[in-house]
């Protein structure tokens, strides 16, 4: 319930809060993005594989985030950002399809 | 390889499975029970939330701006699209501003009858008139026939007709006595080139595309057989017996011929006012054309200057 409410709060703060991002970080967005959908699609499989753990959860969002932003901010530095960020996009992309695997085979049970 | 299936394999964050394995209750759990987890999950999910919203938020912000910039940039091309547009119109205007002028200087002088005679006899005014209707195809069997890309074939072949082949059928019918010819609507003048290059006949440096036509503007009744009996249709009677090139002569009682394009005045000398104010027959002023000035250089379709002092041809106005 509680888990249900702050993702309404999230859609909410994101939708009428409207905080305009910041130039140095828009680069970044959408890793942020894809990192956020990782974090998700692993935690609904951790649920349905009964090892779900909060911590972990909210940890390796955070620390996906920041790790992808720091790979990608290093490329800019060295002039290889789109590079870099096509190659998170791509690893992250493939995390996400195969979570989505699992999920499938929980759920339907093939 | 390793790294690929690593990610493949791997795609479940190692946390998940440390954790349950250092609670020791794998595989039972499904959802934090305690206040704490909870709230920690709901705030996971908040973050993750506020992210793809704002991502989402900013790409629609973004829609109507590129709108903006891209009808910015469509209204930029439409502005200087109208301003050329009104410069070409400016351009007419002067032109026919200049016409004008040139048309009056010459009726002062007395001599803007010959200037619309000479321009159909130079060639830089349309004129029309009975004459002549030539057509020239190249044999049916040579290589490129009718039509085709010249570019695919390779040089003349047999059977088509050649840019020197042109040069003396358009002399034959300027001997023959034409006032004014024009090819597939190219019309010459005496600084006009028929040549060749590569697979293809030039006239005015135009690429020409076979059937050749060819208007000639002259006495109706004596251009046919004067062109017949002229150098230039024997060598064309030659070509279609021993060639297999088609040529049909038609004599016509309305041509409408046009005006040479690209014609630039070179050579404008002001004439000493006459003593007779009449106008002495002859080339007015503003009419030393460069049509009239100095040979061509390389052009092979010189016109013998008709014999005869009343032309057939009519200038258009």
């Amino acid at each position: 319930m509680i888990a249900v409410l702050g993702l309404v709060a999230g859609v909410v703060i994101g939708l009428f809060v409207q905080p305009s991002v910041p130039a140095a970080v828009v680069p970044y967005l959408p890793i942020a993005v894809v990192a956020a959908l990782d974090a998700v699609f692993g935690g609904v499989r951790a649920m349905l594989d009964g090892i779900f753990d909060d911590k972990v959860f909210v940890v390796s969002f955070l620390s996906n985030v920041v790790v992808a932003a720091l790979i990608v901010f290093l490329g800019d530095q060295l002039g290889v950002g789109s590079q870099l960020s096509t190659g998170v996009v791509v690893v992250l992309g493939i995390r996400i399809f195969s979570n989505a695997a699992a999920i499938r085979r929980h759920v339907f049970r093939a | 390889m390793t790294l690929l299936t690593t990610v493949m394999d791997q795609s479940l964050d190692e946390g998940y499975a440390a954790a349950a394995r250092a609670r020791g209750e794998e595989g039972r759990r499904r959802l934090p029970t305690t206040t704490r987890g909870k709230l920690v999950l709901a705030l996971g999910l908040a973050l993750a939330a506020v992210v793809v919203t704002v991502s989402g938020v900013n790409a629609h912000e973004s829609e109507p701006a590129l709108a903006k910039e891209k009808d910015a940039l469509v209204k930029r091309v439409t502005d200087a699209t109208a301003a050329a547009d009104r410069l070409q119109r400016d351009v007419e205007a002067a032109r026919t501003q200049v016409e004008q002028q040139q048309r009056r200087a010459l009726s002062e002088s007395g001599g803007a009858t010959g200037l619309d005679t000479l321009n159909g006899t130079v060639g830089t005014g349309a004129v029309t008139g009975p004459g002549v209707k030539l057509v020239i195809s190249d044999a049916s069997d040579s290589a490129s026939g009718g039509g085709t890309d010249p570019r695919t074939s390779g040089g003349f072949g047999g059977g088509r007709l050649r840019d020197r082949d042109l040069q003396l059928i358009v002399n034959g019918l300027w001997e023959a006595g034409a006032e004014a010819i024009a090819i597939n609507g190219q019309r010459l003048t005496a600084l006009s080139p028929i040549r060749a290059a590569g697979d293809a006949i030039l006239v005015d440096n135009r690429p020409l595309v076979p059937p050749y036509t060819l208007l000639a503007v002259g006495d109706e009744k004596r251009l046919p057989g004067a062109f017949q009996d002229s150098m230039g249709g024997h060598y064309l009677r030659l070509l279609q017996d021993n060639v297999g090139i088609k040529a049909t002569v038609s004599g016509q009682h309305a041509l409408d011929l046009p005006a040479a394009v690209g014609f630039t005045l070179r050579l404008a000398v002001p004439e000493p006012p006459s003593p007779s104010p009449s106008g002495a027959p002859g080339p007015g002023p503003g009419a030393a054309g460069s049509g009239a000035t100095g040979p061509g250089s390389g052009s092979p379709a010189t016109p013998s200057t008709p014999s005869t002092s009343s032309t057939t041809g009519v200038p258009k106005p």
